[in-house]
């Protein structure tokens, strides 16, 4: 894991630390001040140094704007993300700031359009991709709330993920009996049942079910980034542990997470490198994972008042 | 042919005392007077031109007397049934019935084409051919004619005569009750299980010269006895030169009764020429805790008109019915007519059924569900999902629950789509498959949910199989 803040020089010229931000201190006395502070400096420290430290480039989203087709309503109000090769990112935010629409913006749900804004992965601009092309050139989404398909197994749809990357890697497609041994191993190390392959793709899941078979998927497929949308919600302690080992055993130099969650403990399994607070649609705040227990402690306002 | 100046009401006297001359007393009938002429416009001349022909092809049997004489007697006062003036066939067009002269199979078997080699099933087979029963071997199978005097047989006759008094009959159970020349009898005794040696019941088929549509009228009746279990796997197809253009009307009848605490499994599977006319009778009769287990799945025939009638005869009764039809060439038409009539307490049922329609297709369901007043605490759920593939495809669905009883669980839903689900889609290709393999995929599983309920891997392959061809080949058409 690089270690994104040992870089972060402490500029006192930063055009961010002006007088305003000192305001909220004051105010509410929190005893805080650092840590509010330092985040604050490493929004542009970081990246610059993360640029140095860091492996390549991997995901980088410019002023991203984005609003519901059907209604228009706009969502995403201008988001800058970066996330270099081995970096595990955090973004935290309030319900309805725009954190899980980002995620799907991403992999292009149609439910949404973009409006304004880059977004370009490994260099290639991902707005003109289909998503099944986003999907095969690295970029994976577990969903918030997985979908049922009823007729279709999990078995027969984890070997069309994996057959359609093999096809675009220039593999021969695996038979249903070749992918038996790939596939039983993944479903032991999540410690899940093996009937779970023979019932229909999330029919009857139970929610841990559901969270789980989605990074059994992750788990067969890879993914050079994969975005990871609240895999904490619904899941007991035990289950949160093993999909945790799951994620942290799928990271390399190469691989990065951006995960979505409200709660410091799937961050205490998985250490972010970074961590963004959302709101509004909008990026405001990037730190280390201390910015997470200042959240867990004080809420968002502790910290939206400091914006 | 005599003129059409008939008369049903003065027929009936005389068929009651010489029940199985129709043609002739009917002939007698048309030179009697113009006041008794004026009755006649309650039959049909088309209707008793066919009756005539079955008739005069069936040889007697002292068995079938009393169904035949009462389905003769019943064909006269029927008419030919048109989408305005028959309610049960409102949506469904049957013109095609009169698109060719009907012909009858000649009564010698052997000239009949073989049926194809038997999958090796169950050790139970009885095989038709063209409506003419051929074999029928295994412990629990027979013919009718060659059941031995005894209980089995003294069964069967008493079912025979129950259905000639079948009061919700139609045109087509008649035609078969006439027509008929041999029943195949699937009799378990009381105690016996043997639903995992299914008894396979094939229906083969074959066009005529192409200048008629070559009638047939098969007919089994299946009796579990009391805690009997059994299965059935009963195939209806097309065999003929031009394999797939055969032009033939099926009309076979399927009686099922199923007695106290038994169990019978019944899987069906349709897939008839293109060119084929199939018109299906299948009545079950429910005794207390009974189980009756269904999985349709129609695929053939041009015109498919299926009648499924389920009779509560006591309290407890367990129905589960899962049908998928697919009508996957231009013009097409699948049609399922079900009605379950509950008249004791405490009988549960789930009916689902799927439909795709792609072209020019037509599929219709009329699902109807009585609860009558002393069917308390009945738990009744139905359900109905269609796909319309293309603009011109037109489904008619007609759900329809009626509750007498007011201490009942009944559900109903249906849904009619023209795309698949949008979310499911981006699921797939949110992994990376395309969105062409998606549909095919979500396509595929849209029957396969019902097909995957045939208990017989065999004849479920085999159904998946013939499923993933024809969506590919109406894919390819469009």
């Amino acid at each position: 894991m690089a270690p994104p803040f040992a870089a972060a020089a402490v500029s006192s010229s930063s055009p961010l630390f002006s007088p305003s931000s000192s305001r909220p201190i004051l105010r509410r006395q929190l005893p805080l001040t650092s840590i509010s502070l330092r985040p604050r400096r490493l929004s542009l420290a970081a990246s610059a140094a993360a640029a140095e430290s860091a492996g390549r480039l991997l995901l980088e989203v410019r002023g991203l704007t984005a609003s519901v087709k059907e209604t228009g309503q706009q969502i995403l109000k201008g988001v800058d993300l970066t996330i270099h090769e081995g970096e595990v990112h955090a973004i935290m935010g309030k319900n309805g700031s725009g954190k899980s629409t980002l995620t799907k913006v991403l992999v292009g749900h149609p439910h949404y359009e973009v409006t304004g804004g880059t977004i370009l992965f490994k260099g290639e601009n991902l707005i003109d991709m289909e998503p099944e092309e986003r999907s095969l050139a690295g970029l994976f989404m577990s969903f918030q709330a997985p979908i049922e398909i009823p007729g279709v197994s999990n078995y027969d749809f984890l070997l069309m993920a994996l057959n359609a990357r093999r096809e675009k890697n220039g593999l021969p497609a695996l038979g249903p009996l070749e992918f038996y041994s790939v596939v039983s191993q993944k479903v032991e190390a999540l410690k899940m049942e093996p009937k779970i392959l023979d019932r229909n793709v999330n029919e009857g899941f139970s929610g841990g079910e559901r969270k789980r078979n989605e990074i059994l998927q992750l788990s067969v497929v890879g993914a050079d980034l994969a975005l990871l949308d609240e895999i904490d919600s619904g899941l007991d302690v035990d289950a949160l542990e093993d999909v945790a080992h799951a994620v942290n055993g799928l990271l390399s130099p190469q691989n990065s997470v951006l995960m979505i969650t409200h709660y410091q403990r799937l961050l205490d399994l998985i250490k972010p490198s970074y961590v963004h607070i959302m709101e509004s649609g909008k990026i405001v705040k990037t730190g280390d994972s201390s910015l997470a227990s200042h959240i867990n402690e004080g809420g968002f306002k502790s910290i939206a008042t400091f914006v | 042919m005599s003129p059409p100046s008939l008369c049903a009401a003065s027929c009936s006297a005389p068929l009651r005392a010489c029940p199985t001359s129709l043609p002739r007393s009917r002939r007698a009938a048309a030179s009697v007077s113009a006041s008794r002429a004026a009755a006649a416009a309650v039959s049909d001349d088309l209707v008793l031109r066919i009756a005539e022909q079955l008739e005069d092809s069936a040889s007697s049997s002292p068995l079938l007397d009393p169904l035949r004489s009462a389905s003769a007697l019943s064909l006269l006062s029927t008419p030919w049934p048109t989408r305005r003036s028959n309610e049960a066939f409102r949506f469904t067009d049957i013109s095609y019935l009169r698109s060719l002269p009907i012909s009858l199979p000649s009564q010698t078997p052997s000239s009949a084409p073989a049926p194809p080699p038997s999958s090796d099933l169950g050790s139970s087979h009885i095989r038709f051919s063209d409506g003419l029963l051929v074999s029928a071997t295994g412990a629990h199978a027979a013919a009718l004619a060659d059941l031995p005097p005894g209980q089995a047989r003294d069964r069967a006759a008493a079912a025979l005569a129950a259905s000639a008094e079948f009061a919700h009959r139609d045109l087509f159970y008649d035609f078969n009750a006439v027509g008929s020349s041999d029943v195949a009898v699937v009799y378990v005794p009381e105690g016996a299980k043997m639903t995992d040696d299914p008894v396979h019941i094939s229906f083969a088929y074959s066009g005529s010269d192409g200048a008629s549509m070559m009638m047939s009228n098969p007919r089994v009746l299946v009796i579990a006895e009391k805690g009997a279990e059994v299965a059935i796997v009963e195939e209806h197809f097309g065999i003929g030169e031009e394999d797939d253009g055969a032009c033939y009307w099926a009309n076979p009848v399927v009686d099922i009764v199923v007695e106290e605490g038994a169990r019978v499994v019944h899987s069906y599977v349709q897939r008839q020429s293109s060119a084929a006319a199939h018109t299906k009778w299948t009545t079950v009769q429910q005794n207390t805790s009974s189980k009756y287990e269904f999985v349709e799945v129609s695929t053939g025939a041009r015109l498919n008109r299926h009648n499924l009638h389920i009779q509560q005869l006591g309290p407890e009764t367990i129905t589960e019915l899962s049908t998928f039809h697919l009508t996957s060439q231009n013009k097409q038409i699948h049609d399922l007519h079900s009605r379950l009539i509950l008249d004791h307490p405490r009988g549960y049922s789930r009916q689902l059924h799927k439909m795709i329609a792609c072209g020019t297709g037509n599929g219709i369901f009329d699902g109807n569900i009585k609860v009558n007043r002393y069917a308390q605490q009945t738990d009744a759920g139905q359900q109905t999902k269609c796909l319309l593939l293309s603009p011109k495809a037109v489904v008619n669905v007609k759900p329809n629950l009626q509750i007498i009883a007011d201490d009942v669980k009944c559900t109903h839903g249906a849904a009619i789509s023209g795309d698949l689900d949008p979310n499911e889609l981006f699921y797939f290709q949110a992994r990376g498959v395309d969105v062409k393999t998606a549909t095919d995929a979500l396509l595929f599983s849209f029957g396969a949910q019902v097909i995957n309920r045939i208990p017989f891997k065999p004849v479920e392959q085999k159904a998946l199989a013939q499923l993933k061809e024809l969506l590919t080949l109406s894919r390819q058409s469009n």
